[in-house]
């Protein structure tokens, strides 16, 4: 189970109310690319001590983040090597500078900062109270239709395990027929995707049928969001924050 | 009974947005990288729902992805990751597909205006990814070429040709 996955609970920041949420987490995320050494070292206290809170193991998520540490250390590595600076110590020839490695090492470190945090949020956001919120924002956006916008995001999140169940199905038959031997990589994706793709647009067809059938229209009521009573307090809390993020 | 379009046309731009989320975690190992099928869900959506449609699908996706549910890579998500090191590829989806989907209408159901819809499009994610990676990490461009760019070139052609025929066989069962 990856820890971006929603799970019940509750604390404070699951019973925050989901648009307050992804503004707080637009602001900090914004503070934090601005943020320096010393608060990017308060902001990791306050996150991991959230994530014992919430139930989430700090070492277990790394797990999960390994291909993003990869990519992370070798940008560290890069901005070590190529800044301009007075040379620590060379390695083959090429010398590293200590102002290369602080830089390299705070682009990584605010990026880890930024992908644990979303990590927080998913973890204690219900899917369903993000699209409500989703249709909430793009309310006063012209031009957006946010009903069908809404309408798609629910379908979408339904369709997900899916589509994600049904090439797993097309795989393991395709195992059993022996089909895995087949080295040529274009008939391998080709014999992957066809089936699932016939196979989920006949359920998008009568999904749509089914729809019609029932008169579905776009004229819905409104989603309700529930209040936990801290917003106001979280959201003072957080500019504070942030504006220490900007400021230290 | 007679399905109204625009019904049918939210639900299938739905199926995209899954199709795209989908294509991060279906991956089909050939040599040293494996093929990720996600931008090829992205470009397939441009060519079968349109450019306006595609266009839809895809920005929904990221609408989602940054507000929190788990759609991008490897199970990630928030907004972080559309302005971190890889959001150049993401947000370079939004015009990869709208002009895939162009190509394709303008050239109706013609084989060589897949190819060259699909090549067109794969070459705009890089253009919007590779120099948003440099401008992010700071990288020299050999660096961020060998990082962002090399490693999946092949794979890219190779899923150019299976998206043709995937069109070519795909096209009889869509009523769009």
């Amino acid at each position: 189970m990856t820890p971006f996955i929603y799970k019940t609970g509750n604390s404070i920041f699951h019973n925050l109310d989901t648009r307050y949420k992804l503004v707080m987490m637009c602001l900090i995320s914004i503070g934090i690319l601005k943020a320096l050494f010393p608060a990017l070292a308060l902001i990791s206290i306050i996150l991991i001590t959230a994530m014992l809170n919430i139930g989430i193991k700090p070492l277990n998520s790394l797990n999960h983040l390994k291909y993003f540490l990869i990519l992370l250390f070798f940008i560290f590595l890069s901005r070590a090597f190529t800044t301009p600076g007075e040379p620590l110590f060379s390695i083959f020839g090429v010398s590293v500078s200590s102002y290369g490695i602080k830089d390299g090492a705070l682009v990584s470190i605010r990026f880890l900062i930024i992908m644990l945090l979303g990590m927080i949020f998913s973890h204690t956001t219900k899917p369903s109270s993000i699209k409500s919120a989703a249709e909430w924002f793009l309310k006063p956006v012209p031009f957006i239709p946010e009903k069908r916008a809404s309408l798609m995001i629910g379908l979408s999140i339904r369709f997900l395990p899916l589509i994600i169940e049904l090439s797993k199905q097309v795989s393991d038959a395709q195992k059993a027929r022996c089909a895995d031997n087949q080295k040529n990589p274009v008939k391998k994706i080709a014999r992957l995707i066809l089936p699932v793709l016939k196979k989920t647009f006949q359920t998008a067809d009568n999904l749509a049928l089914a729809m019609e059938s029932r008169c579905f229209s776009e004229d819905r009521t409104d989603p309700e969001f529930n209040k936990s009573g801290y917003e106001i307090k979280s959201l003072f809390l957080t500019i504070i924050l942030v504006l220490i993020l900007i400021l230290f | 009974m007679e399905i109204s379009q625009q019904l049918r046309h939210i639900t299938y731009s739905s199926l995209f947005v899954a199709l795209i989320a989908a294509g991060a975690f279906l991956a089909i190992p050939v040599g040293p990288v494996p093929i990720v099928l996600q931008n090829m869900f992205v470009l397939l959506a441009g060519i079968i729902l349109g450019p306006r449609w595609g266009l839809a699908c895809v920005g929904i996706y990221l609408l989602i992805g940054a507000c929190g549910l788990p759609v991008f890579s490897n199970g990630k998500a928030g907004i972080g990751h559309i302005f971190g090191p890889t959001g150049g590829y993401l947000l370079g989806y939004l015009p990869a597909v709208f002009i895939t989907g162009l190509i394709a209408k303008k050239w109706d159901k013609k084989m060589i205006a897949t190819v060259f819809a699909l090549l067109t499009g794969s070459i705009i994610v890089y253009s919007t990814g590779v120099p948003w990676l440099k401008i992010v990490t700071g990288m020299e461009w050999s660096r961020t070429l060998a990082l962002g760019m090399y490693p999946f070139i092949l794979g890219d052609i190779l899923k150019i040709i299976a998206a043709t025929l995937i069109v070519k066989t795909i096209r009889p069962y869509i009523k769009l």
